[in-house]
């Protein structure tokens, strides 16, 4: 079971306290051996992060091992390069610790085939070369005719070899989307909160969050639901990891949201959902400030859950 | 007189290397800057390259500015026509915070045509929505909440919630070695941050920018310019102009002569002109060569007519560091 941090900041008006304590605590969890943060995109408050991939650009340089996961990243703001693109450089900067969960398109207010065509495109992008992508909502490069097959078309290897710097004014039809990340597939999750995405997400090999916000009884329900839809469609578990992001109040009350309890009352409830559910990875939304309740739990329930 | 300079993320064939080394470099690069007094540390962008030319120069200056604390962080140039104003104004709020405040942005329009197409954006209405997107980065970085009312865009009663810690952020109008780039940035009162040219050409656009400037009622004061200059340094002019010739074919002959950067007198943009094409020429002996008291002369030259800053070249990092750099300091 890999255990992360997660950081919603969605709330407070000062971005430089807010955020400096985040990344002290960054830089604590990847001493202590948290496994990954999760940083939340948002504009609710002022110190909300706008643009999580760039606070983990920073982190990146101050940390070794911890993986960085900008997270509830939206698609109706940024264009789909530039997401990949963004990704790939902090893959590069991480030397392979980056990957990225999307928010769910009802958070974003889009329709879920436009969530699921940019999500294929960003892979594509990261996995191959030239390509081209004709989709509803997506379309690379943008003078990619009706006439195109519709999703990710490669070009055909014929033909003379021509240099890009040789190409002049000519637009070609299909581009690179450079650079390419550290490692070869950045991990990709998103947030499995309407049917259409679940369902998408199983049938595709997408690895599946749940966030803090759905509470655990129905988080373990869409769990199920995933990976009974992955299995018809024959696809392996191993190909994917599930993430559920609790909070959680360690020596005190848990609730329908919130895991509680003793050291061991927590270790013991997150193997049960592991075995509920199958997740691989919890995510501990927190506010940063609380280094006791950091080193304690790294301490006394990690080790366990790890034994 | 500034010095900045900064460090490039690709991959070069004349010097073949991990493209994950450069990133590495890069970061290296940026706290080896501040340690040798240098002013401002930089970070450009290009987008589907075959050399994965890194695409993000404030994603880069987030990192640099984990590893220093005082450097200025420069995008040298951010192309400002390839992003919505409000999203790059989110990103330039965010690395403002991250840095304390050291952020400077050369914002430029872009010129080759697969990044406008890539992106889904139009080539021809560049020089317009970069001096709109200035404006709305202005007013972002500036003002809780303001309404814009441009050709290409358009906000009411909107805001960033997350405020820069530069009240506005430091902007400059990049250009090319054209005149019309010069009168442009001046009539509209940006600081004006100008590409590599011969100093002559140099003085004459820095004239029209400020004549231009005067005109619109800027006061004088503001009408600040900074140039990119490339310094290649040699024992002997002979030895200079070798490097010179290195720094050519190994970057500058496919970038600046492949993808349309040179402009011919209408406007036209020139794709692998020849190497003997006058306007190539023009940008070859714009790459200063000279011994270490040739390049403080020209400097000086570029000092007496005010320039702020001057962005220098990396190659040669440390011989301007110790044989230059003082006679300024």
């Amino acid at each position: 079971m890999r255990i992360g941090l997660g950081f919603e900041l969605d709330s407070g008006d000062d971005a430089h306290e807010a955020w400096h304590a985040v990344l002290g605590e960054i830089q604590r969890a990847d001493a202590l051996g948290y496994d990954s943060v999760w940083l939340e995109e948002g504009r609710e408050a002022g110190a909300s992060c706008p643009a999580p991939t760039l606070v983990l650009t920073h982190a990146a340089c101050k940390t070794k091992s911890i993986q960085l996961r900008p997270a509830a990243r939206r698609v109706d703001r940024t264009h789909p390069v530039r997401l990949a693109e963004e990704i790939a450089v902090l893959d590069m900067f991480s030397r392979g610790r980056a990957g990225v969960a999307f928010a769910s398109a009802h958070r974003q207010g889009v329709p879920p085939q436009q969530l699921h065509e940019t999500i294929d495109f960003v892979r594509a992008a990261w996995a191959g070369d030239a390509l081209r992508f004709r989709g509803e909502f997506v379309r690379f490069p943008s003078h990619t005719p009706d006439e195109a097959p519709v999703g990710v078309s490669h070009p055909a290897a014929e033909g003379e070899l021509v240099p890009q710097w040789d190409w002049g004014g000519v637009m070609p039809d299909f581009l690179a989307v450079t650079p390419k990340p550290y490692a070869s597939r950045p991990p990709t999750y998103v947030e499995i909160a309407d049917d259409a995405t679940l369902e998408w997400a199983a049938r595709h090999g997408i690895s599946p969050l749940v966030t803090a916000k759905v509470p655990t009884a129905e988080a373990v329900e869409r769990f199920s639901r995933y990976w009974r839809i992955a299995a018809e469609a024959g696809r392996s578990s191993a190909e994917v990891e599930a993430v559920l992001a609790r909070r959680i109040a360690l020596d005190g009350e848990g609730n329908e949201y919130a895991l509680g309890g003793s050291a061991t009352d927590l270790a013991t409830s997150i193997s049960a959902l592991r075995a509920a559910s199958a997740i691989s990875h919890l995510v501990w939304v927190r506010d940063a400030g609380d280094e006791g309740q950091l080193l304690q739990f790294a301490s006394e329930v990690q080790p366990v859950l790890q034994a | 007189m500034e010095f900045w300079t900064g460090g490039g993320m690709a991959k070069n064939r004349l010097m073949p290397n991990a493209l994950a080394n450069t990133y590495d470099s890069y970061v290296r690069g940026a706290e080896q800057a501040e340690k040798l007094g240098f002013d401002g540390f930089s970070a450009s962008e290009h987008h589907f390259m075959y050399d994965a030319f890194q695409p993000f120069p404030l994603q880069a200056l987030a990192a640099a500015a984990a590893v220093t604390s005082k450097i200025r962080l420069v995008t040298g140039v951010m192309l400002l026509t390839l992003y919505d104003p409000l999203e790059a104004a989110e990103y330039v709020a965010t690395v403002d915070v991250l840095s304390g405040g050291r952020l400077t942005l050369g914002l430029g329009m872009g010129y080759r045509p697969m990044e406008f197409d890539g992106l889904s954006l139009a080539k021809k209405t560049r020089g317009a929505r970069l001096t709109e997107g200035i404006e709305i980065l202005r007013l972002a970085t500036s003002q809780e909440t303001f309404s814009y009312e441009g050709k290409h865009y358009r906000y009411k009663d909107t805001g960033l919630r997350l405020g820069s810690v530069q009240k506005p952020v430091d902007l400059w109008f990049g250009s090319g070695p054209s005149i019309h780039g010069a009168r442009r940035a001046g009539s509209r009162g940006f600081s004006y941050w100008l590409a590599n040219t011969p100093f002559e050409n140099a003085k004459t656009n820095v004239e029209a920018y400020r004549a231009a400037g005067r005109e619109a009622g800027w006061p004088e004061e503001s009408l600040r310019f900074a140039v990119f200059k490339d310094l290649c340094i040699g024992r002997t002019l002979a030895e200079a102009e070798e490097r010179r010739e290195y720094a050519l074919k190994s970057f500058y002959d496919e970038h600046i002569l492949g993808y349309g950067y040179l402009v011919d007198e209408n406007g036209n943009h020139l794709y692998n002109p020849s190497r003997d094409h006058p306007i190539y020429q023009r940008f070859v002996n714009s790459l200063f060569c000279g011994t270490a008291e040739m390049v403080i002369e020209e400097i000086k030259r570029y000092e007496d007519l005010g320039a702020e800053a001057m962005s220098v070249s990396t190659i040669q990092r440390e011989v301007f560091v110790n044989e230059v750099m003082p006679a300024f300091r």
